[in-house]
């Protein structure tokens, strides 16, 4: 007999349903339900999937690659063939061993340990932006200060040269442009490949690859210390990176430093705003800074979700699942969840840090490998904006990315003081 | 209070170099700077309750407690 499926309260799979954010009423409806709730079959690529939105499941299912799978089928919400699947594949998209090894092409650069060697330039590049925005008296904070200042720090770490850093704001931009619901012109960027081969089916894809593999060219014959460098010499089980496990990667690392990131640098803006006596209290006690950035990436939640597909049939959260069927991880529902964070609507610096949430993912083989850098980013920030004494004010509404993915600001208009 | 002494190790097949350890117990963990491969320095004893912190913190699920030693006088 089949059990009866709970349905989800809101269409999760339409950008506009998270057009204000974070759909905080339906993720507390969906949270307070013994099972998990059930999206049926959209047509066309949108199969059914199953939500997971307390904090507990979610990191479980993060913990288990062999269980819940991120190399069958795909890990967005909609789905593709695998002959696609396999032409975007990057270590997020695959499951360990072949994960970790690749995992370990980069990894060292981004221990908490190493990090701390970006400090320096991390703070010159807010100290820049921060001073320009004060001159200037305001602007689109997006554009201004969260958006430039991930980019900068992992276009360096990459090795992608300072001038060339707008284009990559520009390509990774639409690239996310490619989950909403306003995609494109499929030639854009002189792109002549199928677009469902490309990831976010975005043509904008195409034009990272085509930069990625023209600067690892370069780095051929002038390498420079840096991780383009690293990853044209680099060598798994003796063999070279193919042309698309390279220009893969390349894109994985600059989408996904940058994009996050500028979401909750962009929300930082509002929560420093709204809650101004939340960063006086971190004033009087700078020991709070840890928790502080922590808060501020739980409120942000920037990636949505990640979605697994199931090996094996198993029970999860008092639902019968089958190997096949689809589970997302709502980490942005489970970062709000009353049973781990008490009144989790409210903005506080002197939240525990455990249990952690899960704004970097919920555990396991693909934790987030640039927290530590995240983190760093949003305290210098943080940081640099109460030394200087800004004083911020909002000169619009905040005008969210079009996407049931990222939770980003595109615009916020501010006045400073 | 309990001062129990355990011992912990690495699974470096599990490792994804994610250096929590290294930062939370740095006279316990080294993550390889080449490989980015945590592993045991020196006895790899730890008091109970912080190795508990750090198999808990480890986002690979790479750590694991395998000896509990005797209780320290
Ligand atoms: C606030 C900022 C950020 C957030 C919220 C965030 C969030 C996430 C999440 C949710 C995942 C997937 C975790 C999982 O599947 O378990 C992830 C993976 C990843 N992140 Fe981040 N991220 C941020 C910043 C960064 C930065 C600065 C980098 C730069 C290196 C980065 C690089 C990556 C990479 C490469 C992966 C894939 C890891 C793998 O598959 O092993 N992220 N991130």
């Amino acid at each position: 007999m089949l059990s009866e499926r709970v349905l989800a309260p809101a269409d999760l799979q339409d950008p506009a349903t998270f057009s204000q954010g974070i759909p905080q009423e339906a993720f507390a409806e969906m949270r307070a339900r013994p099972t998990l709730s059930w999206t049926p079959p959209g047509g066309g690529d949108r199969t059914g999937f199953w939500s997971v939105t307390r904090h507990a499941p979610v990191s479980e299912v993060s913990r288990d690659t062999d269980l819940y799978s991120s190399a069958v089928g795909h890990i967005q919400i909609y789905d593709i063939d695998d002959d696609a699947l396999s032409a975007r594949a990057s270590m997020i998209d695959l499951d360990p061993p072949v994960h970790t090894r690749l995992r370990r092409l980069v990894s060292s650069a981004f221990t908490p340990r190493h990090v701390q060697s970006y400090e320096t330039a991390v703070r010159a590049r807010i100290a820049e932006r921060l001073d320009a925005l004060m001159q200037s008296g305001g602007g689109n904070w997006v554009e201004a200060v969260a958006a430039p200042i991930p980019i900068g720090v992992i276009c360096d770490i990459m090795g992608v040269p300072e001038s060339d850093h707008d284009y990559m704001i520009e390509l990774t931009d639409h690239l996310v442009a490619g989950t909403s619901s306003k995609p494109l012109e499929p030639s854009a960027y002189g792109n002549t490949t199928d677009l469902r081969l490309l990831p976010f089916n975005s043509p904008a894809a195409h034009g990272i690859n085509e930069y990625a593999r023209a600067l690892g060219e370069r780095r051929r014959t002038e390498p420079a210390d840096d991780l383009i460098t690293k990853l044209i010499e680099a060598e798994v089980d003796g063999e070279r990176l193919t042309d698309a496990e390279f220009t893969n990667f390349f894109r994985l690392m600059v989408f996904a430093g940058n994009e996050t990131t500028r979401a909750s640098m962009a929300h930082l803006a509002l929560h420093l705003v709204e809650f101004a006596d939340q960063f006086e209290r971190l004033r009087s006690d700078p020991s709070l800074m840890d928790q502080a950035v922590e808060e501020v990436i739980r409120y942000s939640s920037p990636i949505l979700y990640f979605r697994r597909t199931l090996t094996r049939d198993t029970v999860l959260q008092d639902t019968p699942l089958r190997a096949g069927d689809k589970v997302v991880m709502w980490y942005a529902a489970a970062n709000f969840d009353e049973e781990v964070f008490d009144e989790p609507l409210r903005f506080d610096v002197t939240r525990p840090l455990r249990p952690p949430n899960v704004a970097f993912g919920g555990g396991g083989a693909h934790f987030c490998l640039g927290a530590p850098l995240a983190r760093l980013e949003v305290a210098i920030l943080i940081e640099s904006i109460l030394s200087r004494g800004i004083n911020l004010r909002l000169a619009g509404d905040p005008v969210y990315v079009d996407s049931n993915f990222v939770n980003g600001i595109e615009h916020l208009e501010v006045e400073v003081g | 209070m309990s001062a129990d002494l355990v011992r912990v190790a690495v699974d470096s097949e599990r490792c994804i170099g994610g250096g929590q350890c290294e930062m939370l117990e740095p006279e316990v963990f080294l993550v390889d700077d080449d490989e980015a491969i945590s592993s045991v320095i020196g006895s790899g004893e730890l008091p109970r309750d912080r190795a508990d912190v750090v198999v808990h913190r480890c986002p690979g699920a790479a750590i694991s407690i395998v000896q509990p030693q005797r209780p320290s006088e």
